[in-house]
């Protein structure tokens, strides 16, 4: 499995706060998305957003939980499309957290992209990218 | 232009991921990249139609052959996901250390 995208992030705040944020359906809708997540295995469940058109998106995002240890590691799918029943994105999403002093170290894996990035980064390293930057700031603001 | 044919499809498929790279040095007719591979020249066409579909390469007829050369454009969706999520997820894990600050002032107010 391909990572693609790692993010690692210090919260000063021990591990069981972090984990409340991250599998508690309140808490998860103040900081990410609406949601219906439960903090069990198999259980599957949607976040809603706005929709994104010109990316092949209609703003509900489709999750099933795969894994999950108690204030150390949750893994659940991340899949989205144009519409229900067609998946355009096919990822999963990691967090890890491990004590670091007296907060948090926490790793964001979002993985499954099947090497894209590297494939596509490879020939078009030098070209395009800034615009595309651009661009994509413009989305983000639709998704605020 | 953007065709209707999907991008992420079209490229999840070895051989035509190895077409593309064949592409990434130089454009090529159909038949130099079908001396590339074991399998017929018109699966290679067949492999170069969906490419093409999908807006990822482009066809230009020379003569009597067709030339193949990538679209740059084409690979937007994909590049767009990739820089979208990065994005995405650092904006959402800033709004998360917010939401843990503010939740360890309550906590400390309430003592």
């Amino acid at each position: 499995m391909t990572r693609d995208i790692v993010i690692k992030w210090h919260f000063p705040h021990p591990p069981k706060k972090v984990w409340e944020c991250l599998t508690d359906p309140e808490k998860i809708s103040q900081w990410l998305m609406k949601n219906d997540f439960k903090p069990v295995v198999g259980h599957q469940f949607n976040f809603h957003t706005k929709p994104i058109p010109q990316m092949g998106f209609d703003g509900i995002v489709y999750c099933e939980v795969l894994e999950l240890v108690p204030n150390k590691k949750l893994v659940y799918t991340w899949k989205g499309g144009p519409r229900p029943g067609v998946i355009g994105l096919d990822t999963i999403l990691t967090w890890t957290l491990s004590p670091d002093g007296d907060g948090t170290r926490m790793v964001l894996e979002h993985s499954g992209f099947n090497g894209w990035k590297n494939f596509v980064a490879s020939i078009f390293m030098e070209k395009g990218w800034k615009k595309i930057g651009k661009r994509f700031g413009v989305l983000l603001n639709e998704m605020k | 232009m953007r065709n209707c044919a999907d991008p992420f499809q079209a490229i999840a498929d070895p051989s035509r991921r190895e077409i593309l790279m064949l592409l990434t040095k130089d454009r090529q007719s159909i038949n130099m990249l079908a001396g590339n591979f074991e399998m017929s020249r018109p699966a290679v066409s067949k492999h170069v139609k969906v490419l093409y579909e999908a807006g990822l390469i482009l066809i230009k007829d020379q003569g009597r052959e067709r030339y193949c050369e990538l679209n740059a454009s084409g690979f937007d969706d994909i590049k767009n996901w990739l820089i979208f999520f990065d994005q995405f997820w650092k904006q959402k894990l800033q709004n998360l250390e917010k939401l843990l600050n503010t939740n360890a002032e309550n906590d400390k107010t309430a003592k």
